[in-house]
């Protein structure tokens, strides 16, 4: 492609040298040779090797209005469209099964680049990618990770959990904290394992209480609420919840514990991904551990458009693809500066918070920290 | 760790979390007695948690929001009863569109009303017998602290059992399902009583998606029945078409649906997906013991064209 349109450049040069430049009663020779190479430039190999990317499609298995992983990767994509000029289609509530018709229909619309927005698209996606070969990113697949085609997203949010953990360890009051999970996916694995660490870093004499609501209950708001209600039944003042459309039962379960009580025998919750502070749902809301995946998007745009599509972008505290909310007003104030000093050992490595994505491995590392 | 009041957290939970299934359940009960099968309810518990939600917060008032519920289903339930006996529409096929519109237009119409944010009703329900069992250890305050249309509910199935058992228009009702030609030889009008039992089921079920998102939830949320209508279908039969015997089935698989909570809680060592398995397991162990004693009304899903039609 390069050589062609260097052939094609010095062709047009050989052309134009013979029709005006040497014939007779024309400008000065110098005048056409910067005429010469304003021409030439356009031709030149650098545009050559980018490639356009005009229409980027994110598929979710949820709803986009779930005010959590979904809308999150909705949102920020979104956004990075608007700044980059791109066009954004959004595909939602695709489920966890058979995703290749979904894929097929983005392909065949022209579609540059397809983010797979969810861990249980780890395999389909790459398959697809190899088949079609259209880019793709996965999230936490770094196995599947293929030059040109395959970009794996790490939402290893471990190390913002652990400073949620830090902060739960400095703010309970029973001793009693509890994580509440609606599915064992390893973004959330990685979460638990990181909270539970730094949980144990301040407070090791804790009690933690690991709950799951069920297989894949990201919208299972009547069971997140059942279940928040127990584990507040036994005795946690903090709890850390993940669950997408699910949290919301986990949040009406504090509000309602909450009514009428004084300060000292609240409920308070720490919420992942989405920012739910100035809603109805951030009355009691302690924290919160965010993503923020424009950084990654904006970067894995750049690079299918300059060639080097195909690594492992990782979300970290260092680049901010993972944060950790304003505390809110009903925290100490001191837990704020202990925060921020275990962050900066986190981001200059000298604390390093494990990444355990399976399940057996979360309760293995729970055992070891808290046991029972 | 406290026990006793894990325990009854866990209880009162269960009395809760079961309740909406169960009007559902006993809703779907009383229509099939009377010959129909309603595979929609999905789809009605959806519109009907969705209108008392928007009405609940407009207003600014649960009960008014119950009541929209109430209506929603109402409507729901005559429009099925209409199309199922006046139009001979096939009934599985109407509940099937009656619970994907459910979903889908709750589904559109949430979207376009709230977007992406999700309001919350205050959940400051009224327990009108807070206290008053606290006496009964575990069992007492749970069931005790419970928000007054729980008792409702009950009493709603305590009046569904009695209609059908105790009443002319019940035995009707009955007749319906079990020999709507005998019935209309004696002078009944099986479509009017069809439609009857349509129309009194869906209160029912209206007011089983509206307790989901108005007294249990607080809010509402695409697909927040997440499947409790086709249970309350399995349930109805587990509990033989009697509304209290589905009632008392349905508080069971509300208290297998918090045991794996407690064991998580008490720190059982097995994977939650097991252990979430229980409640479904000992629906489908029920329904094989049990199930075997279920004799289903003869009429059950078959349109009605009157005695001239069998000459």
């Amino acid at each position: 492609m390069v050589d062609a349109c260097a052939r094609q450049s010095r062709l047009d040069e050989d052309v134009f040298m013979k029709a005006h430049l040497f014939r007779p009663g024309r400008r000065s020779s110098w005048f056409h040779a910067l005429v010469l190479l304003f021409l030439a430039a356009p031709t030149g190999p650098v545009l050559a090797e980018e490639t356009a990317v005009d229409r980027v499609a994110i598929v979710t298995p949820a709803s986009r209005t779930n005010q959590g992983w979904d809308q999150q990767g909705v949102d920020n994509l979104v956004e990075v469209g608007e700044a980059l000029d791109i066009e954004i289609e959004v595909v939602e509530d695709a489920g966890y099964d058979d995703i290749t018709p979904i894929l097929n229909d983005l392909a065949s619309d022209g579609t540059d680049l397809i983010v797979c927005h969810a861990s249980g698209y780890q395999s389909v996606c790459p398959e697809f990618a190899q088949a079609m070969g259209i880019a793709v990113v996965v999230v936490e697949n770094p196995a599947a990770v293929t030059d040109g085609l395959v970009a794996d997203i790490e939402t290893q949010a471990q190390e913002a959990a652990y400073l949620a953990g830090v902060v739960a360890g400095l703010e309970t009051r029973s001793g009693t904290v509890a994580v509440v999970v609606s599915g064992e996916p390893p973004t959330w694995n990685f979460m638990t394992v990181g909270f539970a660490e730094g949980l144990h870093s301040v407070n090791p004499d804790a009690t933690l209480v690991y709950q799951v609501i069920g297989e894949a209950a990201y919208d299972d708001a009547p069971n997140a609420k059942r279940v928040t209600e127990s584990v507040i039944a036994a005795g946690a003042d903090i709890v850390f919840g993940m669950g997408d459309g699910a949290s919301f039962g986990m949040i009406q379960a504090i509000n309602e514990h909450n009514l009428d009580r004084e300060t000292e025998d609240q409920v308070w919750f720490i919420d992942v991904i989405g920012d739910k502070s100035g809603s109805d749902a951030g009355q009691y809301l302690l924290t919160s551990v965010l993503f923020d995946y424009r950084g990654a998007y904006t970067e894995l745009i750049q690079q299918l458009k300059d060639g080097g599509f195909g690594e492992v972008h990782t979300m970290s505290l260092e680049n901010e693809g993972v944060l950790l909310l304003d505390f809110a007003s009903f925290a100490d104030p001191g837990t704020l500066g202990t925060v921020e000093e275990v962050r900066a050992q986190i981001v200059n490595g000298e604390i390093a918070v494990s990444a355990i994505g399976d399940a057996d491995g979360v309760r293995a590392r729970l055992e070891e920290l808290f046991p029972r | 760790m406290n026990v006793e009041a894990i325990s009854t957290a866990l209880i009162a939970a269960a009395i809760l979390t079961s309740m909406p299934l169960m009007l559902a359940a006993v809703g779907e009960a009383i229509g099939e007695r009377a010959g129909l099968l309603n595979l929609g309810i999905e789809g009605s518990m959806l519109c009907a948690a969705f209108g008392s939600f928007w009405i609940a917060l407009e207003t600014g008032s649960v009960t008014v929001g119950l009541l929209g519920g109430a209506v929603v289903g109402l409507g729901i339930g005559l429009v099925f009863g209409i199309l199922a006996t006046v139009f001979h529409a096939n009934q599985v096929v109407l509940g099937l569109g009656i619970t994907l519109g459910g979903t889908g237009g709750t589904a559109f119409l949430f979207r376009e009303g709230y977007g992406s944010t999700q309001p919350l009703l205050a959940l400051g329900i009224g327990r009108p017998f807070e206290g008053w069992l606290d006496w009964f250890p575990v069992i007492g305050p749970a069931i005790g602290d419970q928000r007054w249309f729980v008792f409702v509910a009950w009493i709603m199935v305590l009046a569904g059992h009695f209609f059908l058992w105790r009443t002319r228009a019940g035995l009707q009702l009955r007749a319906a399902g079990e020999s709507p030609f005998g019935l209309e030889s004696v002078g009944g009008n099986v479509t009017a009583v069809r439609i009857g039992a349509a129309a009194i089921g869906g209160v029912f079920y209206g007011f089983g998606g509206a307790a989901l998102s108005v007294i249990e939830l607080g809010f509402f949320s695409p697909g927040i029945t997440a499947g409790a209508g086709f249970l309350a279908v399995a349930l109805a039969m587990l509990g033989r078409l009697s509304p209290l015997r589905v009632g008392l089935f349905t508080l069971a698989f509300g208290l297998l649906t918090g045991f794996d909570t407690g064991l998580q809680i008490a720190g059982v060592n097995a994977r939650p997906e097991l252990l979430r398995m229980l409640p479904f397991a000992g629906v489908v162990i029920g329904l094989a013991i049990l199930g075997r004693g279920v004799r289903l009304p003869p009429a059950l899903g078959q349109p009605y064209g009157g005695i001239a039609s069998r000459r």
